[in-house]
Protein backbone atom coordinates (compact mmCIF):
# COMPACT_ATOMS: atom_id res chain seq x y z
CA UNK A 1 0.00 0.00 0.00
CA UNK A 2 1.06 3.56 -0.66
CA UNK A 3 0.03 6.33 1.63
CA UNK A 4 0.51 9.87 0.40
CA UNK A 5 0.58 12.87 2.68
CA UNK A 6 -0.14 15.87 0.55
CA UNK A 7 2.42 18.64 0.81
CA UNK A 8 1.08 22.03 -0.22
CA UNK A 9 3.20 24.17 2.03
CA UNK A 10 0.93 23.91 5.02
CA UNK A 11 1.86 22.62 8.30
CA UNK A 12 3.21 19.94 10.40
CA UNK A 13 3.91 17.34 7.75
CA UNK A 14 6.71 15.86 9.76
CA UNK A 15 4.47 15.20 12.76
CA UNK A 16 1.79 13.67 10.57
CA UNK A 17 4.35 11.43 8.89
CA UNK A 18 5.84 10.38 12.24
CA UNK A 19 2.45 9.51 13.72
CA UNK A 20 1.30 7.48 10.70
CA UNK A 21 4.63 5.73 10.46
CA UNK A 22 4.39 4.76 14.12
CA UNK A 23 0.85 3.40 13.69
CA UNK A 24 1.90 1.42 10.59
CA UNK A 25 4.76 -0.22 12.50
CA UNK A 26 2.62 -0.91 15.57
CA UNK A 27 -0.01 -2.67 13.50
CA UNK A 28 2.46 -4.61 11.35
CA UNK A 29 0.98 -3.11 8.21
CA UNK A 30 2.76 -3.00 4.88
CA UNK A 31 2.50 0.59 3.82
CA UNK A 32 4.94 3.13 2.40
CA UNK A 33 4.56 6.80 3.18
CA UNK A 34 5.27 9.53 0.66
CA UNK A 35 5.11 13.22 1.47
CA UNK A 36 4.67 14.99 -1.83
CA UNK A 37 3.07 17.70 -3.92
CA UNK A 38 3.53 15.70 -7.16
CA UNK A 39 0.06 15.16 -8.57
CA UNK A 40 1.14 12.02 -10.45
CA UNK A 41 2.23 10.36 -7.23
CA UNK A 42 -0.95 11.58 -5.57
CA UNK A 43 -3.05 10.11 -8.37
CA UNK A 44 -1.36 6.73 -7.92
CA UNK A 45 -1.56 6.56 -4.14
CA UNK A 46 -3.84 4.08 -2.38
CA UNK A 47 -4.43 6.22 0.68
CA UNK A 48 -4.55 10.01 0.92
CA UNK A 49 -3.98 12.28 3.89
CA UNK A 50 -4.52 16.01 3.69
CA UNK A 51 -3.11 17.89 6.69
CA UNK A 52 -3.71 21.60 7.21
CA UNK A 53 -2.74 24.20 9.73
CA UNK A 54 -3.14 27.96 9.52
CA UNK A 55 -6.10 29.76 8.04
CA UNK A 56 -8.62 28.33 5.59
CA UNK A 57 -7.91 30.91 2.85
CA UNK A 58 -4.15 30.34 3.13
CA UNK A 59 -4.55 26.58 2.86
CA UNK A 60 -6.88 26.96 -0.13
CA UNK A 61 -4.32 29.26 -1.74
CA UNK A 62 -1.55 26.74 -1.10
CA UNK A 63 -3.56 23.96 -2.76
CA UNK A 64 -4.43 26.13 -5.72
CA UNK A 65 -0.80 27.01 -6.30
CA UNK A 66 -0.20 23.40 -7.32
CA UNK A 67 -1.77 23.08 -10.71
CA UNK A 68 -4.39 20.39 -11.05
CA UNK A 69 -4.13 19.26 -7.42
CA UNK A 70 -7.70 19.99 -6.35
CA UNK A 71 -9.13 18.28 -9.43
CA UNK A 72 -6.94 15.23 -8.94
CA UNK A 73 -7.98 14.99 -5.30
CA UNK A 74 -11.69 15.22 -6.10
CA UNK A 75 -11.35 12.64 -8.83
CA UNK A 76 -9.42 10.20 -6.66
CA UNK A 77 -11.75 10.57 -3.70
CA UNK A 78 -15.19 10.93 -5.28
CA UNK A 79 -14.82 8.74 -8.37
CA UNK A 80 -11.92 6.37 -7.71
CA UNK A 81 -13.14 6.05 -4.09
CA UNK A 82 -9.68 6.29 -2.57
CA UNK A 83 -9.56 6.31 1.20
CA UNK A 84 -9.00 9.84 2.41
CA UNK A 85 -8.38 11.59 5.72
CA UNK A 86 -8.51 15.36 6.14
CA UNK A 87 -6.94 16.79 9.28
CA UNK A 88 -7.99 20.12 10.84
CA UNK A 89 -8.11 22.61 7.94
CA UNK A 90 -7.69 19.57 5.68
CA UNK A 91 -11.04 18.42 7.07
CA UNK A 92 -12.63 21.86 6.71
CA UNK A 93 -11.66 21.97 3.04
CA UNK A 94 -13.93 18.96 2.35
CA UNK A 95 -16.97 21.22 2.84
CA UNK A 96 -18.66 24.01 0.87
CA UNK A 97 -17.00 27.07 2.33
CA UNK A 98 -15.53 28.83 5.36
CA UNK A 99 -16.11 32.35 6.62
CA UNK A 100 -12.61 32.64 8.12
CA UNK A 101 -11.23 36.06 7.16
CA UNK A 102 -13.09 36.07 3.83
CA UNK A 103 -15.64 33.66 2.41
CA UNK A 104 -13.58 30.95 0.69
CA UNK A 105 -14.88 27.84 -0.97
CA UNK A 106 -13.76 24.31 -0.16
CA UNK A 107 -14.03 21.16 -2.30
CA UNK A 108 -17.74 20.76 -1.65
CA UNK A 109 -17.57 16.99 -1.09
CA UNK A 110 -19.75 17.43 1.98
CA UNK A 111 -22.33 20.09 2.59
CA UNK A 112 -21.82 22.63 5.31
CA UNK A 113 -19.79 25.70 6.16
CA UNK A 114 -17.45 26.96 8.84
CA UNK A 115 -18.10 29.88 11.14
CA UNK A 116 -16.36 31.33 14.19
CA UNK A 117 -16.86 29.41 17.43
CA UNK A 118 -19.53 31.15 19.47
CA UNK A 119 -18.46 31.99 22.99
CA UNK A 120 -21.34 32.86 25.28
CA UNK A 121 -21.26 32.74 29.05
CA UNK A 122 -18.70 31.05 31.25
CA UNK A 123 -17.37 27.51 31.48
CA UNK A 124 -18.03 25.11 34.41
CA UNK A 125 -15.29 26.81 36.45
CA UNK A 126 -16.54 30.32 35.72
CA UNK A 127 -13.84 31.07 33.14
CA UNK A 128 -14.42 32.86 29.86
CA UNK A 129 -14.46 30.62 26.83
CA UNK A 130 -11.28 31.32 24.89
CA UNK A 131 -10.78 31.12 21.14
CA UNK A 132 -8.91 29.24 19.68
CA UNK A 133 -10.53 26.16 21.20
CA UNK A 134 -7.13 24.86 22.24
CA UNK A 135 -6.37 21.69 24.14
CA UNK A 136 -7.62 18.19 24.83
CA UNK A 137 -11.30 17.42 24.55
CA UNK A 138 -13.37 14.26 24.62
CA UNK A 139 -15.73 12.97 21.95
CA UNK A 140 -19.43 12.25 21.90
CA UNK A 141 -19.82 9.25 19.67
CA UNK A 142 -22.69 9.74 17.23
CA UNK A 143 -22.19 6.79 14.85
CA UNK A 144 -21.09 4.41 17.51
CA UNK A 145 -20.57 1.48 15.12
CA UNK A 146 -18.35 3.30 12.66
CA UNK A 147 -15.01 1.45 12.32
CA UNK A 148 -13.08 4.69 12.91
CA UNK A 149 -14.40 4.68 16.50
CA UNK A 150 -13.31 1.14 17.32
CA UNK A 151 -12.02 0.93 20.92
CA UNK A 152 -12.50 4.68 21.33
CA UNK A 153 -14.68 5.90 24.20
CA UNK A 154 -15.46 9.02 26.22
CA UNK A 155 -12.21 8.66 28.16
CA UNK A 156 -10.18 9.26 25.01
CA UNK A 157 -9.27 12.87 24.44
CA UNK A 158 -8.02 14.59 21.32
CA UNK A 159 -5.94 17.69 20.78
CA UNK A 160 -7.95 20.48 19.20
CA UNK A 161 -6.73 23.86 18.02
CA UNK A 162 -9.16 25.80 15.85
CA UNK A 163 -11.33 28.90 15.86
CA UNK A 164 -13.91 27.92 13.24
CA UNK A 165 -16.37 25.05 13.39
CA UNK A 166 -18.80 23.22 11.14
CA UNK A 167 -22.17 24.88 11.43
CA UNK A 168 -25.50 23.19 11.03
CA UNK A 169 -26.75 19.80 11.91
CA UNK A 170 -26.08 17.39 9.09
CA UNK A 171 -26.26 14.57 11.58
CA UNK A 172 -25.75 11.84 9.00
CA UNK A 173 -22.25 13.07 8.19
CA UNK A 174 -21.14 13.71 11.80
CA UNK A 175 -19.54 10.57 13.25
CA UNK A 176 -18.42 12.15 16.54
CA UNK A 177 -18.64 15.57 18.07
CA UNK A 178 -17.11 17.49 20.93
CA UNK A 179 -18.37 20.19 23.22
CA UNK A 180 -16.88 23.62 23.71
CA UNK A 181 -19.48 26.19 24.66
CA UNK A 182 -21.60 24.40 22.07
CA UNK A 183 -21.60 21.20 20.05
CA UNK A 184 -18.73 21.00 17.53
CA UNK A 185 -18.46 18.26 14.88
CA UNK A 186 -15.16 16.43 15.45
CA UNK A 187 -15.18 13.46 13.04
CA UNK A 188 -17.13 13.78 9.82
CA UNK A 189 -17.33 11.84 6.62
CA UNK A 190 -19.06 9.81 4.04
CA UNK A 191 -18.27 6.52 2.31
CA UNK A 192 -14.50 6.48 1.75
CA UNK A 193 -13.56 9.91 3.06
CA UNK A 194 -13.26 11.13 6.62
CA UNK A 195 -12.18 14.34 8.24
CA UNK A 196 -11.15 15.15 11.80
CA UNK A 197 -11.25 18.62 13.31
CA UNK A 198 -8.60 17.69 15.88
CA UNK A 199 -5.00 16.57 15.44
CA UNK A 200 -4.73 12.78 15.78
CA UNK A 201 -0.98 13.07 15.13
CA UNK A 202 -0.70 15.11 18.34
CA UNK A 203 -3.21 13.16 20.41
CA UNK A 204 -0.91 10.62 22.03
CA UNK A 205 -2.27 7.07 22.40
CA UNK A 206 -5.85 8.08 21.61
CA UNK A 207 -4.60 9.58 18.37
CA UNK A 208 -2.66 6.45 17.53
CA UNK A 209 -5.83 4.41 18.06
CA UNK A 210 -7.74 6.60 15.62
CA UNK A 211 -4.98 6.51 13.00
CA UNK A 212 -4.78 2.71 13.32
CA UNK A 213 -8.56 2.47 12.89
CA UNK A 214 -8.38 4.61 9.77
CA UNK A 215 -5.52 2.54 8.32
CA UNK A 216 -7.45 -0.69 8.91
CA UNK A 217 -10.81 0.70 7.82
CA UNK A 218 -12.28 -0.88 4.67
CA UNK A 219 -14.91 1.48 3.37
CA UNK B 1 -15.58 19.32 27.83
CA UNK B 2 -12.15 20.84 27.43
CA UNK B 3 -9.48 19.64 29.85
CA UNK B 4 -7.21 22.07 31.63
CA UNK B 5 -3.71 21.47 30.32
CA UNK B 6 -0.66 20.60 32.38
CA UNK B 7 2.50 21.60 30.53
CA UNK B 8 6.02 20.42 31.35
CA UNK B 9 8.80 22.84 30.51
CA UNK B 10 12.43 22.01 29.77
CA UNK B 11 15.27 24.53 29.61
CA UNK B 12 17.69 23.44 26.93
CA UNK B 13 21.24 24.68 26.44
CA UNK B 14 23.42 23.32 23.67
CA UNK B 15 21.22 20.26 23.28
CA UNK B 16 21.18 19.39 26.97
CA UNK B 17 18.65 20.13 29.67
CA UNK B 18 19.89 22.45 32.34
CA UNK B 19 18.57 23.71 35.66
CA UNK B 20 19.01 20.97 38.20
CA UNK B 21 17.27 18.04 36.67
CA UNK B 22 17.08 14.96 38.80
CA UNK B 23 15.01 12.22 37.28
CA UNK B 24 14.74 8.83 38.84
CA UNK B 25 13.89 6.64 35.87
CA UNK B 26 16.08 8.04 33.14
CA UNK B 27 19.42 6.76 31.96
CA UNK B 28 20.64 10.17 30.93
CA UNK B 29 19.20 12.93 33.05
CA UNK B 30 20.38 15.68 30.75
CA UNK B 31 18.84 14.43 27.52
CA UNK B 32 15.82 16.60 26.62
CA UNK B 33 14.51 14.03 24.14
CA UNK B 34 14.39 11.32 26.76
CA UNK B 35 12.82 13.70 29.26
CA UNK B 36 10.17 14.89 26.85
CA UNK B 37 9.24 11.27 26.20
CA UNK B 38 9.12 10.57 29.90
CA UNK B 39 6.79 13.50 30.46
CA UNK B 40 4.51 12.67 27.57
CA UNK B 41 4.27 9.03 28.68
CA UNK B 42 3.39 10.09 32.21
CA UNK B 43 0.58 12.40 31.15
CA UNK B 44 1.95 15.82 30.15
CA UNK B 45 -0.54 17.48 27.82
CA UNK B 46 2.15 19.52 26.13
CA UNK B 47 5.92 19.88 26.20
CA UNK B 48 7.56 23.26 26.16
CA UNK B 49 11.24 23.62 25.25
CA UNK B 50 12.96 26.81 26.14
CA UNK B 51 16.18 27.22 24.18
CA UNK B 52 18.64 29.23 26.18
CA UNK B 53 21.57 28.74 23.80
CA UNK B 54 23.34 31.95 22.95
CA UNK B 55 24.95 31.14 19.62
CA UNK B 56 23.66 30.07 16.27
CA UNK B 57 25.82 26.94 16.32
CA UNK B 58 24.21 25.87 19.56
CA UNK B 59 20.79 26.60 18.18
CA UNK B 60 21.28 24.03 15.45
CA UNK B 61 21.41 21.33 18.09
CA UNK B 62 17.96 22.53 19.19
CA UNK B 63 16.55 21.65 15.78
CA UNK B 64 17.94 18.19 16.32
CA UNK B 65 16.28 17.94 19.74
CA UNK B 66 12.89 18.92 18.27
CA UNK B 67 13.20 16.52 15.33
CA UNK B 68 14.10 13.59 17.55
CA UNK B 69 11.39 14.40 20.08
CA UNK B 70 8.74 14.73 17.40
CA UNK B 71 9.56 11.25 16.12
CA UNK B 72 8.23 9.50 19.19
CA UNK B 73 6.43 12.08 21.26
CA UNK B 74 2.90 12.60 19.95
CA UNK B 75 1.80 15.58 22.02
CA UNK B 76 2.02 19.26 21.08
CA UNK B 77 5.50 20.76 21.28
CA UNK B 78 6.13 24.43 21.94
CA UNK B 79 9.57 25.90 21.41
CA UNK B 80 10.78 29.28 22.52
CA UNK B 81 13.96 31.23 23.11
CA UNK B 82 15.95 33.23 20.62
CA UNK B 83 13.31 33.20 17.89
CA UNK B 84 14.10 36.33 15.93
CA UNK B 85 12.56 36.05 12.49
CA UNK B 86 10.26 34.12 10.19
CA UNK B 87 13.07 31.84 9.18
CA UNK B 88 13.52 30.70 12.79
CA UNK B 89 9.77 30.01 12.88
CA UNK B 90 9.88 28.04 9.66
CA UNK B 91 12.88 25.95 10.75
CA UNK B 92 11.34 25.06 14.09
CA UNK B 93 7.95 24.16 12.61
CA UNK B 94 9.66 22.08 9.94
CA UNK B 95 11.44 20.07 12.62
CA UNK B 96 8.12 19.23 14.26
CA UNK B 97 7.36 22.08 16.65
CA UNK B 98 3.65 22.89 16.77
CA UNK B 99 3.91 26.27 18.41
CA UNK B 100 6.68 28.82 18.66
CA UNK B 101 6.90 31.35 21.42
CA UNK B 102 8.34 34.82 21.03
CA UNK B 103 9.44 37.04 23.86
CA UNK B 104 12.34 39.51 23.60
CA UNK B 105 12.16 39.58 19.80
CA UNK B 106 8.51 40.70 19.92
CA UNK B 107 9.55 43.65 22.07
CA UNK B 108 12.33 44.75 19.74
CA UNK B 109 10.28 43.93 16.65
CA UNK B 110 6.50 43.84 17.35
CA UNK B 111 5.85 43.10 13.68
CA UNK B 112 7.11 39.56 14.14
CA UNK B 113 3.78 38.57 15.73
CA UNK B 114 1.75 39.88 12.84
CA UNK B 115 4.09 38.45 10.21
CA UNK B 116 4.37 35.01 11.78
CA UNK B 117 0.65 34.66 12.46
CA UNK B 118 -0.11 35.74 8.90
CA UNK B 119 2.33 33.21 7.55
CA UNK B 120 1.79 30.23 9.86
CA UNK B 121 -1.55 30.91 11.55
CA UNK B 122 -2.20 32.36 14.99
CA UNK B 123 -2.58 28.88 16.51
CA UNK B 124 1.18 28.47 16.40
CA UNK B 125 2.22 31.90 17.69
CA UNK B 126 2.62 32.08 21.45
CA UNK B 127 3.42 35.43 23.01
CA UNK B 128 5.61 34.80 26.05
CA UNK B 129 5.53 37.62 28.58
CA UNK B 130 7.95 37.83 31.50
CA UNK B 131 6.31 40.17 33.98
CA UNK B 132 7.64 41.96 37.05
CA UNK B 133 5.69 44.05 39.52
CA UNK B 134 5.95 47.78 38.94
CA UNK B 135 3.45 50.06 40.65
CA UNK B 136 4.05 52.90 38.19
CA UNK B 137 2.61 50.86 35.31
CA UNK B 138 -1.14 51.13 34.56
CA UNK B 139 -1.71 47.43 35.25
CA UNK B 140 0.94 47.27 37.98
CA UNK B 141 3.19 44.99 35.90
CA UNK B 142 6.02 45.68 33.49
CA UNK B 143 7.27 43.53 30.61
CA UNK B 144 10.88 42.41 30.91
CA UNK B 145 13.17 40.70 28.44
CA UNK B 146 16.38 38.67 28.53
CA UNK B 147 15.20 36.46 31.35
CA UNK B 148 13.90 39.33 33.45
CA UNK B 149 17.16 41.30 33.38
CA UNK B 150 16.03 44.05 31.03
CA UNK B 151 13.11 46.35 31.73
CA UNK B 152 11.10 47.67 28.80
CA UNK B 153 8.74 50.29 30.23
CA UNK B 154 5.89 48.39 28.53
CA UNK B 155 2.72 47.65 30.45
CA UNK B 156 1.96 43.91 30.65
CA UNK B 157 -1.78 44.14 30.07
CA UNK B 158 -1.48 46.56 27.15
CA UNK B 159 1.19 44.36 25.66
CA UNK B 160 -0.91 41.21 25.98
CA UNK B 161 -3.98 42.85 24.42
CA UNK B 162 -1.89 44.28 21.60
CA UNK B 163 -0.15 40.95 21.01
CA UNK B 164 -3.47 39.17 20.62
CA UNK B 165 -4.74 41.87 18.25
CA UNK B 166 -1.61 41.32 16.17
CA UNK B 167 -2.26 37.61 15.95
CA UNK B 168 -0.88 35.76 18.98
CA UNK B 169 -3.06 32.71 19.61
CA UNK B 170 -1.98 32.14 23.17
CA UNK B 171 -0.20 33.94 26.02
CA UNK B 172 2.51 32.27 28.09
CA UNK B 173 2.55 34.46 31.17
CA UNK B 174 5.48 34.15 33.55
CA UNK B 175 5.74 36.04 36.78
CA UNK B 176 9.44 36.74 37.17
CA UNK B 177 8.84 37.75 40.77
CA UNK B 178 7.63 34.29 41.73
CA UNK B 179 9.60 32.24 39.16
CA UNK B 180 11.66 29.54 40.83
CA UNK B 181 10.39 30.51 44.30
CA UNK B 182 7.96 27.60 44.59
CA UNK B 183 5.58 29.87 46.53
CA UNK B 184 2.72 29.65 44.07
CA UNK B 185 1.80 31.44 40.85
CA UNK B 186 1.06 35.15 40.81
CA UNK B 187 -2.71 34.89 41.05
CA UNK B 188 -3.41 38.60 40.65
CA UNK B 189 -1.32 38.93 37.49
CA UNK B 190 -2.75 35.78 35.92
CA UNK B 191 -6.34 36.80 36.63
CA UNK B 192 -5.74 40.28 35.25
CA UNK B 193 -4.44 39.03 31.91
CA UNK B 194 -6.71 36.00 31.68
CA UNK B 195 -9.87 38.05 32.10
CA UNK B 196 -8.83 40.64 29.55
CA UNK B 197 -7.63 38.65 26.57
CA UNK B 198 -9.81 36.38 24.40
CA UNK B 199 -7.10 33.72 23.90
CA UNK B 200 -5.89 31.02 26.30
CA UNK B 201 -3.44 32.07 29.02
CA UNK B 202 -0.81 29.66 30.38
CA UNK B 203 0.17 30.40 33.97
CA UNK B 204 3.88 30.07 34.65
CA UNK B 205 6.40 30.88 37.36
CA UNK B 206 6.20 29.82 40.96
CA UNK B 207 4.54 26.40 41.12
CA UNK B 208 5.64 24.65 44.30
CA UNK B 209 3.02 21.93 44.62
CA UNK B 210 -0.16 20.62 43.00
CA UNK B 211 -2.32 22.89 45.13
CA UNK B 212 -0.71 25.95 43.51
CA UNK B 213 -1.89 24.68 40.14
CA UNK B 214 -5.41 24.20 41.42
CA UNK B 215 -5.39 27.75 42.81
CA UNK B 216 -4.28 29.45 39.62
CA UNK B 217 -7.02 27.69 37.64
CA UNK B 218 -9.82 28.24 40.14
CA UNK B 219 -8.86 31.72 41.36
CA UNK B 220 -7.27 33.22 38.25
CA UNK B 221 -8.98 31.41 35.40
CA UNK B 222 -5.80 30.09 33.75
CA UNK B 223 -6.42 27.86 30.72
CA UNK B 224 -3.26 25.86 31.35
CA UNK B 225 -0.52 25.52 33.95
CA UNK B 226 3.16 25.22 33.20
CA UNK B 227 5.92 24.07 35.51
CA UNK B 228 9.53 23.03 35.27
CA UNK B 229 11.38 22.40 38.48
CA UNK B 230 8.64 20.74 40.52
CA UNK B 231 8.47 17.95 37.96
CA UNK B 232 12.20 17.66 37.41
CA UNK B 233 13.00 16.60 40.93
CA UNK B 234 10.42 13.87 40.95
CA UNK B 235 8.78 15.29 44.08
CA UNK B 236 5.58 15.93 42.20
CA UNK B 237 4.55 14.07 39.09
CA UNK B 238 2.15 15.07 36.36
CA UNK B 239 -0.12 12.39 37.80
CA UNK B 240 -0.13 13.87 41.31
CA UNK B 241 -0.89 17.31 39.89
CA UNK B 242 -3.76 15.96 37.82
CA UNK B 243 -5.13 13.99 40.74
CA UNK B 244 -5.21 17.14 42.85
CA UNK B 245 -6.86 19.09 40.05
CA UNK B 246 -9.51 16.42 39.54
CA UNK B 247 -10.19 16.32 43.29
CA UNK B 248 -10.94 20.02 43.06
CA UNK B 249 -13.34 19.67 40.18
CA UNK B 250 -10.95 20.61 37.37
CA UNK B 251 -11.26 18.33 34.35
CA UNK B 252 -7.98 16.88 33.14
CA UNK B 253 -6.92 14.35 30.54
CA UNK B 254 -6.40 10.82 31.83
CA UNK B 255 -2.65 10.15 32.17
CA UNK B 256 -3.03 6.67 30.66
CA UNK B 257 -4.34 7.86 27.31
Amino acid sequence: MNLTIIDYGSGNLRSVENAFSNAITDNNLKCNIRVTSDIHIIANADLLVLPGVGSFPDCRKGLQSIEGLIDVLSEQVLFKKKKFLGICVGMQLMFDFSLEKIRTSGFGWLSGNFNKIKTVGLDYLGRNFKVPHMGWNSLRLEHINHPILKKINEKDQYYFVHSYYLEGNQINQVIASTNYCHQIPAIVGNENYLGVQFHPEKSSLSGQKLISNWLKWRP
Amino acid sequence: MLSTRVIACLDVHNGRTVKGINFVNLKDAGDPVEQANFYSKTGADEICFLDISATYENRKTMFDVISKTAETCFVPLTVGGGVNNLNDFRELLKCGADKVSVNSSAVSNPKIIMDSSDKFGNQCVVLAIDAIENKTMPSGYEVTTHGGRKKTNIDVLNWAVKGVKNGAGEILLTSMTTDGMKTGYNLHLTKLVSENVPVPVIASGGAGNPKDMVDVVLKSGASAVLAASIFHFGIHSILSVKKEMLKNGILVRDCGN
